[in-house]
């Protein structure tokens, strides 16, 4: 049997918008993944809780607009604990200007308000290197 | 006795007819392959005719606007009397800046003040806490002390003007709200002039914004009771909580669980303030209500009328109140924001404009329009200004201010307030069966219940079931951006830096004091705005007040997923 896509959906800081992380986790579960939900963290804990879940991406979300500030550190902390194979999404509001700024700080893909679930599922399969199931 | 609005033989007739009709015209029609329901999955008819309304007793049932079941319209005369409150939300960065920007919409005719605060205040903690780094300034206006109050408010005649607090999390608003108060205190103004609105909702804090680490839903529910008690006794213009329907809606759930949860909200800390000694309605006519304006034009009318009739006749058999401006539900109605779509986003003023005809149809005291720019960002000055003016072309240009209730006896909107009314009645006795909203907070369930609809809602969407313009139909490839995005100005170094000067000027052992006072207050089980109010002015803390609550109270994690 093929290895489940482990994935850690984490909001990112303080942002009180959990509408978007929880309905694409549920797709995400529904489509065959291991979900972890982090629910609010900060960098720190988010890598900390993806090393020790041992997941294949972290999927990050926020709507508050501190993604320029808070996604490339988790990029970075992955980095430095050597865990840099682990791949990291963004979804929530970002606007246009800021979706190449977070490619080039090491996301490798970003999803803004409107992406379809299907759309997401597909990518994270791609990403992980695998079928969903 | 009840009387029907129609006679038995005349609605056999309009049966007889309209049952031919169906077979000989309108079948020989194609209709649209399509389900025609509501956005919150009511079944919609291809036509209502009296014979829906057939068991309706008017005075029964809808009555005159001012009195029961005030369906009609809380007040007697609605907008013939007095437009509703332009409240156009706003905040961001600074207090310095947010200050500025009340100015400015007040100048240009907003009536009412909507304040809205950052995602560290919201969540009580200073701008200078490490983990609040990232989020100071956004999503509202940054306040750490009594002192940025003062800057917030400077120059703003808080004693003509009412101001909303949307301080949405109890945690947040007992320590804001103090600090609201105390800056009128220290402006010479006594509390009984101050007319306004907090949030104080303890659902935000534990079914709607959930983190981990937030505090147990019953200490929340303590403090949002606290500033209830504490109003109704010292601030009877102030209405001390706004159940929060909006955002629970915002976060996924459904026209009628929006209502119900509200009201099994407003029982919830009914019953709370009774058992602390006090009359009902000593306090129930301050309790207020906020809303959302979503997609679904008929659906949302219908969903003001039959909350309204919902809560009359619920709060009068639930308290048998003598007062009946205790159940009246009174309400201020913000338009979806998550109805906003970032691509092509100026059609944001057209859907918003419907949003907030809706409420306007609906009988709202309040509204606030969603600027075009806010599934982007925070809005600029000049989206903010054209969302103002919408409520000033809806109230000045359109006529729908002329008469009360206008849609009133329309059959399809009474069928579907009727069938509103049912579902939220349903949905109460369910809160009820769990032992009350406090409870059903703690199973996790209203949250469950939530994320269940939300999850359902992007599906149908995902499907195309239900069409999104710009997003699932009438899409631009390559769209470009129309429009300027707003930035925050920078925030968090100020905010430092008056954290910096703060704590080195204030008296050490009065902070402490005060802090130990305020854990000793939750230990006893008091009312702790009392005691703000006057601790704030000592220069403690947001941040500071939080910790010594959660010191006592501990921290709840909350089922997340």
């Amino acid at each position: 049997m093929e290895k489940k896509i482990r994935i850690l959906i984490a909001r990112l800081g303080m942002d009180a918008h959990w509408r978007g992380s929880i309905v694409v986790a549920k797709a995400l579960r529904d489509a065959g993944m291991e979900i972890i939900y982090g629910g609010n963290q900060n960098p720190d804990n988010i890598v900390r809780m993806a090393l020790q879940e041992d997941v294949d991406i972290i999927g990050l979300s926020s709507l508050s607009g501190n993604h320029l500030e808070l996604a490339p550190k988790v990029v970075k902390l992955l980095k430095k604990e050597k865990a840099g194979d682990i791949k990291v999404i963004f979804g929530g509001t970002v606007a246009p200007d800021d979706i190449p700024k977070l490619k080039k700080a090491g996301i490798v893909e970003v999803f803004g308000p409107g992406s379809s679930l299907k759309k997401i599922i597909e990518s994270v399969t791609k990403i992980a290197g695998g079928s969903a199931n | 006795m009840a009387k029907s609005l129609f006679n038995d033989d005349a609605v056999d007739m309009i049966r007889t007819k309209r049952e031919a009709w169906r077979k000989e015209i309108y079948e020989c029609r194609r209709e649209m392959p399509k389900k025609f329901e509501t956005l919150s999955g009511f079944a919609v008819k291809p036509l209502y005719t009296p014979e829906d309304l057939s068991s309706m007793d008017y005075l029964r049932d809808l009555g005159f606007p001012g009195v029961e079941p005030f369906i009609r319209g809380v007040q007697p005369t609605m907008y013939r009397g007095r437009t509703w409150t332009h409240r156009q939300l706003a905040g961001f960065g600074p207090p310095e800046e947010t200050n500025k920007r009340y100015k400015f919409l007040l100048k240009q005719g907003a009536t009412g003040i909507n304040g809205v605060f950052d995602y560290p205040t919201l969540r009580g903690y200073d701008s200078d806490d490490p983990d609040a780094a990232a989020d100071v300034g956004r999503g509202g206006v940054s306040i750490d002390s009594v002192k940025d109050m003062n800057i917030l408010f400077d120059g703003i005649p808080i004693e003509e003007v009412s101001v909303s607090l949307v301080t949405c999390q109890p945690i947040c608003n007992i320590s804001v709200q103090s600090m609201y108060f105390a800056n009128a205190l220290d402006r010479g103004i006594p509390l009984d002039r101050l007319a306004g609105t907090s949030q104080n909702d303890f659902l935000m804090e534990t079914a709607v914004t959930i983190a981990p680490g937030v505090l147990p839903p019953a200490a929340s529910f303590k403090l949002s009771c606290d500033a209830i008690e504490f109003c109704s006794k010292f601030a009877p213009r102030w209405n001390p909580i706004s159940f929060a329907g909006y955002n629970y809606r915002e976060a996924g759930c459904t026209a009628p669980q929006e209502v119900a949860f509200v009201i099994a909200n407003a029982i919830a800390c009914s019953q709370e303030m009774i058992r602390r000694g006090l009359e009902f309605d000593s306090f129930a006519p301050r309790l207020s209500f906020f809303l959302s304006a979503h997609n679904d034009f008929f659906e949302e009318i219908a969903k003001y009328r039959a909350a309204r009739r919902v809560y009359s006749k619920t709060i009068q058999k639930q308290f048998g109140s003598k007062d009946p401006r205790s159940r009246m539900f009174r309400f201020h109605v913000q338009t979806a924001g998550v109805a906003l779509t970032a691509q092509q986003p100026l059609n944001n003023i057209a859907r918003a404009a419907y949003h907030a005809m809706a409420a306007v149809l609906g009988g709202a005291q309040s509204v606030h329009v969603d600027a075009y720019d806010e599934a982007l960002c925070v809005p600029t000055e000049l989206s903010s200004l054209t969302a103002l003016r919408t409520q000033q072309i809806l109230q000045s240009e359109t006529g729908v201010t002329s008469t009360v209730d206008p849609l009133g006896g329309s059959y399809f909107l009474e069928s579907l307030t009727n069938a509103m009314e049912e579902e939220i009645d349903r949905i109460l006795e369910a809160i009820d069966g769990m032992g009350g909203i406090v409870k059903a907070a703690e199973k996790g369930w209203i949250h469950e219940e939530i994320s269940a609809a939300a999850y359902k809602y992007q599906w149908a969407v995902e499907s195309g079931e239900m069409p999104i313009v710009g997003v699932n139909c009438h899409q631009i490839e390559d769209e470009k951006l129309p429009i300027e995005l707003f930035s925050i100005p920078e925030t968090l170094g100020i905010q430092r830096k008056k954290l910096r000067q703060l704590r080195k000027q204030r008296k050490d052992a009065e902070v402490e004091k005060t802090l130990d006072a305020v854990s000793r207050c939750c230990e006893r089980n008091e009312n702790l705005m009392e005691l703000l109010i006057g601790a704030v002015k000592v220069f403690v803390t947001e941040g500071e007040i939080s910790k010594a609550m959660k010191r006592v109270y501990g921290v709840w994690d909350p089922p997340l997923f």
